[in-house]
């Protein structure tokens, strides 16, 4: 373990010119997978249900039938929340990739989950125990605020907000937001119990009052993240040629980050927080489809929610009756899916 | 200099080094009679005098003060004014120990030296209340400073009180005076009403559950003190057939098997009643449950009765709610 | 130690150096011990420190003091020295070996490695405490090794290494809150201690290992301080001036984790002590301090957060609380003085 000057050896990775005609039919190849994915969402599950009562519940809808009240008012809305929340973390961490120039980067060093949960149990505290919609508002103001005072701490100084930055100003928030969540959480049972319940990241328990509740602002996260496509291009050049280029970086930066505050909280505060896939995903996408950021969005945005999917449908299948929480199981795939993606990738850019 | 340094820091160490090993107990013969109870783990505890400091967990405060024994202090699983078991009780000169189920304030039960703690046992976790696993290491403590001493639940709410008379009496309280023969005397009245209400009802049956945000739970009822008796007196409480293997008391049904039991009537765990409610109706399959649909929703006194007057007052209410139910809605 | 100019006025103002620091680590040590002291006279009865100490010796036998002195008090007590001592001398270690202030092994995920193979050991395997603090230690040695791995490329770069620690570090207490959820902890409220971290839930067991480790590894660390000090120069300074580079620095940070990983062991993952343990007691001895004031800076640091965290609210607080309200301030200090390349990158 020598510890040297940092060496700006260049980076050896093979030139990756697919072809937009390739790219595309990637793309609507995933749509298909995605929808074949939504298919077994909704077909399997704890209950087991016969695929002409799923049907059924489409075109004939009977409310007093256990069955297909399940299919429609359980599963279909876990399904959504798992492709819009999946989507959400997708891009947002293929958008922090590439502003903070760290591929390590995920919504969670942001200090999003851990503002989230503190509002949650500041809500509890203050107001007592609600029903989980009342909590999907504080969660998502908390995930925002702490986005927005770790970017602001990371932004004070000359350099603005670097990677080194605001991974430490990303710590620093967490650990005192930490701090007061536990604090809170001791003297506090009801918070307690309800912290357990939306610490472990999971689909379940989640209808559509939560889902109407956060559609709107995942909607704008996306449509908003997508259009950043061409100024993360520009980023990756580096600051100073991006603005010699043109680029108004520091508003690029802000909207970035604003996006990403939106996305995450949206998607934390509908399921807890759910790592890995923020990370993991975009450097698929980036695997596949190489350095352009608009192909890396644009499946990310549809890779992400078929990964949240399938861990979901295995967690629920495989200790039923009982279920796995999908964050449960990203983390033992997710974690040496990570290793090994580092292992045989370069680490570019850092 | 350093290595003086070392030496200090190594007696430092060693000092803390110097375990806990405690001291026995020293047994301080006050006089008056020996006294010996059997209790609910089936042991029989001995003393050279009758205790008279004691410490007693919630509801079993409850009981030994409905038979005239006044504890010095109590540790409660909630806050005290909350607690369903204490209600209307006089709790003036008593410390209060805790207030949060698995904490008990250790070093304020050490400075009251006590000489005995009463809580009920819990035969399926070998362990009595407040002391089970999962609590901290700091309330397993309070064990060591006296013994713990209750009677058994899961078979029955009336031999459980009747445990603490027993205990009661034992400590030198006289359970023959008026008041308590008339507790005794309407309770008797509330069972037969009980009885013959559910008996009038031909065929009735129902599930007892504690609905939670990612799962409903639903009770064995031969783990349930309560739930027994009822059983006993002609009640048909529905048994899930798959209990949790690690925690038997319930079975652990997902939402989507919400409907996997239809009762005529549903008892509901009365225990946080406002939010257990919330909880239940913000789930789109508990209208699959027919009872819950026909409004047949009962509150169920879960684990937390242990006076005959608390048990007369739940068998009325029971009672009441029972003469409305339809029998035949399933 | 190698051959120095041998100038009156420098062999002076080494040994006024060398005294500040001897001066500066012995009055550290009697803090940590009247602190050590004054933890285990409070709480819902005084104790007078008399009776603390003769409670402690054996040397009396009055069972309601005893009883709250060494049954409730002295472990934690002890348990905040030994974990406050142990962190403190990591942390310095690391931080000089890597010659990084923010490299310090529980901020770059060391000791949540640590708290995560711990935790497992508890939940899902059901371990003894000798068990708990073998995982522990093997959970610090594979993160570092995950870290070193993933961090190096002809060598370590200052910042990298800081942010792949960041990461990993978020990464492992993920998966410890997973752990928990999966967990038959009834009681919730123990569990959250493995994120957080307290002295208040130390198990004998792994307290125990932790005071045999500290008693034979300090006279190590010890020995080693000088050539941790030659280490600094360089490699090729050192090399040159006669220290063996590899094998010190090998028994260094084999040393500094497994201190860690037994520390976390008793306590869980306490944020920032070893983070701040070293920069505050170089600042206070001088160049010239070592490990031992490290040490017990981090023994103070950590002492003192149980003592609010016990007293300040009606309920016990983790000790880790505070000291994430208390580091976290330093963090946001240390962002103020790191430029772009990362300090000693």
């Amino acid at each position: 373990m020598s510890i040297t000057a940092r060496t700006e050896a260049p980076v050896e990775q093979r030139p990756r010119h697919r072809s937009r005609a390739t790219l595309a039919t990637g793309f609507v190849i995933l749509i298909g997978v995605l929808a074949v994915v939504c298919f077994f969402s909704i077909t399997m599950g704890a209950r087991g249900v016969g695929l002409s009562t799923i049907w059924k519940a489409f075109t004939d809808y009977d409310p007093s039938n256990a069955s297909e009240t399940v299919i429609r008012e359980l599963r279909v809305p876990r399904t959504l929340i798992g492709i819009f929340a999946g989507a959400a973390l997708g891009l947002s961490g293929a958008i922090l990739q590439g502003v903070t120039r760290n591929p390590l980067a995920d919504p969670g060093i942001m200090g999003i989950n851990a503002g989230a949960a503190t509002s949650i149990v500041f809500a509890i505290m203050v107001l007592g125990t609600q029903s989980t919609s009342t909590y999907v508002w504080f969660a998502f103001l908390g995930a925002g605020v702490a986005t927005v005072t770790v970017y602001g701490i990371a932004s004070f100084g000359r350099e603005g907000a670097t990677p080194v930055k605001l991974a430490l100003a990303g710590a620093a928030v967490t650990a005192i937001l930490s701090s007061i969540t536990s604090a809170i959480v001791m003297t506090n049972v009801s918070a307690l119990n309800e912290l357990r319940f939306w610490q472990v990241g999971s689909l379940a328990g989640r209808y559509f009052p939560v889902f109407w509740q956060t559609l709107p602002f995942l909607v704008i996260g996306i449509v908003l993240a997508l259009g950043t496509g061409r100024a993360l291009n520009g980023l990756a050049l580096g600051e100073d040629l991006a603005l010699a280029l043109g680029q108004r970086v520091r508003l690029t930066r802000v909207v970035m980050f604003v996006t990403v505050a939106i996305l995450c909280g949206a998607a934390t505060s509908a399921c807890g927080p759910i790592v890995f896939v923020g990370l993991v995903v975009p450097h698929l996408a980036r695997m596949i489809c190489g350095p352009d950021y608009r192909w890396i969005l644009s499946y990310s945005l549809l890779l992400t929610p078929v990964v949240v999917l399938v861990a979901d449908i295995i967690g629920r299948v495989i200790i039923s009756p009982g279920e796995l929480q999908v964050g449960v199981v990203l983390g033992v795939i997710g974690a040496p899916a990570f290793i090994l993606l580092v292992r045989y990738r370069n680490l570019a850019e850092l | 200099m350093k290595r003086l340094l070392l030496v200090s820091v190594s007696a430092a160490l060693f000092l803390a080094g110097c375990g806990s090993s405690s001291d026995d107990d020293s047994a301080d013969a006050k006089g008056g009679e020996a006294w010996s109870y059997t209790s609910g783990d089936g042991k029989t505890y001995d003393a050279d005098s009758t205790p008279t400091r004691i410490i007693a967990h919630g509801p079993a405060a409850a009981a030994l003060i409905s038979f005239g024994i006044k504890p010095i202090a109590i540790y409660s699983d909630g806050p005290v004014d909350q607690d369903k078991s204490l209600k209307d009780l006089d709790l003036s000169g008593i410390e209060i120990l805790s207030e949060t189920y698995g904490q008990i304030d250790a070093e304020k039960a050490a400075g009251l030296k006590p000489d005995l703690i009463v809580a009920s046992y819990w035969p399926l976790e070998k362990a009595y209340s407040g002391f089970e696993a999962g609590v901290e290491d700091s309330a397993q403590k309070v064990k060591g400073l006296a013994d713990v001493v209750g009677p058994a639940e899961g078979d029955s709410v009336v031999t459980k009180i009747e445990g603490y008379e027993e205990l009661a009496q034992s400590l030198g309280a006289d359970t023959t005076g008026e008041k308590i023969a008339a507790d005794k005397a309407t309770f008797q009245t509330a069972v037969e009403r009980f009885r013959t209400t559910v008996a009038s009802k031909e065929g009735l049956t129902s599930l007892a559950v504690s609905p939670a945000e990612d799962l409903l739970y639903v009770a064995v009822p031969s783990e349930a003190s309560e739930l027994s008796d009822f059983t006993q007196w002609g009640l048909d409480i529905m048994t899930p057939d798959s209990p949790d293997p690690d925690f038997a008391y319930w079975e652990n049904l997902s939402w989507e098997n919400a409907d996997k039991y239809q009762p005529d009537f549903v008892l509901m765990d009365d225990r946080d009643a406002a939010n257990s409610l919330e909880v239940a109706q913000g789930q789109p399959t508990w209208q699959n449950i027919k009872a819950v649909g026909a409004g047949a929703v009962v509150p169920w006194p879960a684990y937390w009765m242990n006076t005959y007057r608390d048990y007369t007052d739940q068998l009325d209410q029971l009672s009441t709610a029972i003469e409305k139910i339809d029998p035949n809605l399933t | 130690m190698a051959a120095t100019l041998d100038v009156p006025v420098v062999r002076s103002g080494r040994k006024q150096r060398r005294r500040r620091a001897t001066v500066v680590t012995t009055v550290l040590a009697v803090v940590a011990v009247c602190l050590f002291i004054l933890t285990m006279m409070v709480g819902s009865y005084y104790v007078s420190p008399i009776d603390v100490v003769t409670s402690v010796l054996h040397l009396r036998d009055d069972p309601t003091t005893d009883f709250i002195v060494r049954d409730l008090r002295l472990p934690t007590a002890a348990a905040a020295l030994a974990v406050g001592i142990a962190l403190g001398i990591s942390g310095i270690v690391f931080q000089k070996l890597l010659g990084n202030p923010l490299a310090s092994p529980d901020f770059v995920g060391v000791s949540s490695g640590a708290s995560l193979f711990a935790v497992s050991a508890i939940v899902i395997f059901n371990g003894s405490s000798t068990a708990i603090s073998g995982s522990a230690l093997v959970g610090a040695l594979l993160s570092a090794l995950l870290i070193y791995l993933l961090a190096w490329r002809d060598g370590i770069s200052g910042y990298r290494f800081i942010l792949i620690g960041i990461a990993v570090s978020e990464f492992m207490l993920s998966i410890v809150g997973y752990v928990i959820s999966r967990a038959e902890l009834y009681e919730a409220r123990e569990a959250m201690t493995w994120l957080v971290g307290t002295v208040g839930q130390a198990g004998a067991g792994e307290l125990r290992t932790l005071l045999v480790a500290l008693v034979v590894i300090i006279p190590i660390a010890l020995v080693l301080e000088r050539p941790l000090r030659t280490l600094e120069l360089g490699d090729d300074t050192a090399k040159a001036l006669g220290s063996r580079v590899e094998l010190n620095r090998l028994a260094l940070i084999a040393l500094s984790i497994i201190l860690i990983g037994f520390a976390t062991a008793v306590a869980g993952p306490i944020m920032f002590v070893a983070l701040i343990a070293g920069p505050i007691s170089q600042r206070l001895t001088g160049p010239s301090g070592g490990i031992m004031a490290a040490g017990m800076v981090g023994a103070i640091i950590v002492l003192g957060a149980d003592l609010v965290a016990q007293q300040v609210l009606p309920t016990a607080l983790p000790t880790g609380v505070v000291t994430g309200i208390v580091g976290a301030p330093y963090l946001i200090w240390l962002l103020a003085t790191v430029n772009r390349e990362g300090r000693g990158g």
